[in-house]
């Protein structure tokens, strides 16, 4: 027995719910890194034995087969024949199969017990296939396959003991032998799987019919976008209407633990460093983790009922038009979560030139970063009544046009990228659809909770950075008492603002924009927090002036044409350093997020100025 | 005459007579192969594409359900299921 902390891989088909066994198996004990030298996400975590001896468990991508099409499926295969930098080959493999699509995933099974590794089969979402009306045989299973099959519904945590006692007797009574070919041909494979299926399968009811009564509503060719359509819109409504409350209880306690600083430190630079740089420019990001906590819970509400792949079927028709797939329709979603793991997941998309355009055109989707510009310049400038007589809030309807103007224009740049720059043959899109099924509120909360994690890590560390070297460029050098200019005005920063403020002047930015432009480069929301700062400090220990909302002080200083015109900038300025770096990684060089930030600016200011000038013809300069 | 599995119409259940694997790439045969799409087996065509376009296709394979795009659907002949 090795002193070592024993690696035991979970492996398995996509759709055999190897993620809601592993989050069973680890509950929160999770870490997500990534592998070395590649862009594909390691997710380890922490279980143990009955005696209570650790193991370290790993999910593995999902893929069909050894012979991979995608980086991700790559990494799956080099892990298990140990031959991933990093990464030790696993002591033994959980194959996750799902107990309802035998047929098919004992291909991928049985081509992985030829590996000769320790080795148990986890017979999946049992309980969907007995909805289904196939009665199994597990024992038989496991006689046919000479590995243990334990049956296991991840959800309700059934099977988990029986699972891991079964890793520890694989592990335990393993003879390793050579290890070999499952079969020589596809064909034979199949065949082989196939007969020890039927072999498996006790009782076989003909496949209930509700499944495909709901495909026929939700894909339909005109019900279903439809659908699509107002899921979206009821989305986006959600995320502005239901996290006003969370985002004032946030708000308020900000702004209350800045009084009580204020009141109890006495005034020195420390406590203008903390009041008016950090807690004024952290505190006014992290007021929208509420907003960004429900676009991810809904987004991960739709991947896990299965309805994803629908949308993605949906939508790969229009995205054909413009030279991508539906392929690219999920991590083009996620990118309005953040353009990071959505460029992150265009590595299932095999196409090369498809995924290459999918992440040119991600920065395009509205990020949950742009969320607190939108809605701090919608709050304070547009009115919160319902257009007509209509339940629709036009707050919200603005923000809907905000979106949709990203995704317009991330198809009108994708079809001139794919006729010129990434042209080349049409995009393939094979996906399997996975039954509809009931998100597991375990693994909506363990996804929740890792996505506002990053999210605080960022606020706590590029983002405060960021602040506090803002608040001393706008602090210093300090205005003298006889001077007529402002604070920051006078300042370092507020002078290279003057600068920039000729550049953008034309498309009606005024000084307060220029001076956020410059930091909202490390990230977009950081322009919320930049005019914050600026505002506190120009405020002063004027108690009453800081307390304002920073939109109450913008309506006062910003014309209507401005805030529309700063509003279409931020729809394409390519504003986030960990954008253009995730590109560059992705990528392989600086050639394409270069061309990336370059076209993306272009787009900006032409949108910017359109916007502005249009405004200011119809009267609202 | 030969019906392809892009045209044939949806609902009524096909067997597969032959796929003409040098219509894709390599890769593209083999994820079909995968699917479990390959000569003999019995699939059900049930969408196709949305008011955009006729492209992709779903059907069923077995006890799945998967997406090809109708370029591929093209390479695949089909005959009367038995």
């Amino acid at each position: 027995m090795t002193a070592a902390i024993p690696s035991i891989a979970l492996v398995g088909n996509p759709n055999a719910g190897k993620s809601s066994l592993f989050n069973a198996l680890t509950g929160a004990r999770q870490k997500i890194a990534n592998y070395p030298g590649v862009t594909v996400e390691r997710k380890a975590g922490q279980a143990s034995f009955a005696d209570g001896r650790p193991m370290s468990l790993i999910d593995l991508p999902g893929t069909y087969s050894l012979t991979p099409v995608s980086l991700d499926e790559a990494v799956t295969r080099d892990v298990v024949l140990g031959r991933q930098e990093g990464e030790k080959r696993p002591d033994a493999l959980i194959i996750v199969v799902d107990a309802a699509n035998l047929d098919n995933h004992l291909c991928f099974a049985l081509e992985l017990l030829a590996l000769n590794l320790p080795t148990v089969v986890a017979l999946n979402m049992l309980d969907l296939a007995e909805r289904d009306g196939l009665t199994l045989d597990a024992d038989r299973l496991a006689r046919e396959l000479g590995v243990p099959v334990v049956p296991t519904v991840a959800v309700r945590k059934r099977g988990l003991a029986e699972l891991v006692a079964a890793v520890d007797g694989a592990i335990q009574s393993h003879r390793p032998r050579e290890a070999g070919a499952a079969e020589s041909t596809d064909a034979s494979l199949h065949a082989r799987a196939r007969t020890i299926a039927r072999a498996a399968i006790v009782d076989e009811a003909p496949v209930r019919r509700w499944t495909q009564r709901v495909d026929n509503v939700v894909l339909h060719p005109v019900a279903g976008l439809v659908l699509l359509f107002a899921l979206m819109f009821v989305m986006f409504q959600a995320v502005f209407s239901w996290a006003t409350p969370f985002a004032d209880a946030l708000e308020s306690g900000v702004g209350s633990v800045q009084l009580w600083v204020v009141d109890t430190v006495p005034a020195n630079f420390l406590r203008d460093l903390v009041v008016e740089g950090l807690l004024a420019g952290v505190g006014a990001v992290v007021v929208f983790l509420p907003q960004i906590l429900i676009l991810f819970f809904f987004i991960l509400l739709l991947e896990a009922s299965g309805y994803m792949t629908r949308a993605a079927f949906l939508m790969d028709g229009l995205m054909g038009k413009v030279g991508l797939s539906g392929r690219g329709f999920i991590p083009l979603l996620s990118s309005f979560a953040c353009a990071v793991p959505g460029i992150m997941a265009t590595r299932a998309i095999p196409d090369e030139k498809d995924r290459l355009t999918t992440i040119l055109i991600a920065p395009l989707m509205t990020c949950s970063a742009r969320m607190p510009v939108y809605t701090l310049i919608i709050s304070a400038f547009i009115p919160a009544r319902q257009v007509g007589g209509t339940p629709i809030g036009l707050q919200g309807l603005v923000l809907f046009c905000l979106f949709l103007s990203g995704i317009v224009g991330a198809m009108l740049v994708a079809l001139v990228l794919r006729r010129s720059v990434t042209k080349g043959n049409a995009a393939g899109f094979m996906m399997e659809m996975p039954r509809y099924q009931w998100p597991r509120a375990n693994d909506i909360v363990i996804a929740l909770w890792q996505r506002a994690w990053i999210f605080l890590r960022r606020a706590g560390t590029i983002i405060a950075a960021t602040t506090v070297v803002l608040w001393l460029l706008l602090s210093f050098p300090r205005v003298p008492a006889d001077n007529g200019l402002s604070q920051v005005e006078y300042s370092v920063g507020g002078r290279i603002a003057s600068g920039l403020e000729v550049i953008v002047e034309p498309i009606g930015f005024n000084h307060d924009i220029a001076v956020a432009l410059i930091p909202a480069m490390a990230a977009r929301e950081v322009a919320v927090s930049a005019m914050a700062t600026a505002n506190a400090i120009d405020a002063g220990d004027d108690e009453q002036k800081m307390s304002d909302q920073l939109g109450d002080t913008l309506q006062g200083k910003w014309s209507l044409a401005t805030a529309l015109a700063f509003l279409a900038w931020f729809v394409f300025a390519p504003q986030c350093i960990s954008t253009i770096a995730i590109t560059r990684r992705e990528t392989n060089g600086w050639k394409w997020p270069m061309f990336m930030v370059g076209y993306l600016f272009a787009l900006a200011y032409v949108a910017a100025g359109i916007t502005y000038w249009t405004a200011v013809a119809l009267g609202l300069g | 005459m030969t019906v392809l599995l892009d045209k044939t119409p949806l609902g009524a259940r096909v067997r597969i007579a032959r796929i003409d694997w040098t219509a894709m790439s390599e890769a593209e045969g083999r994820r079909l192969r995968e699917f479990g799409l390959m000569e003999g087996c019995e699939v059900t065509p049930l969408h196709r594409g949305s008011i955009f376009s006729r492209d992709p296709l779903a059907l069923t394979v077995g006890r799945m359900k998967v997406i090809i795009r109708a370029r591929q659907a093209a390479a695949i002949e089909l005959e009367p299921a038995a």
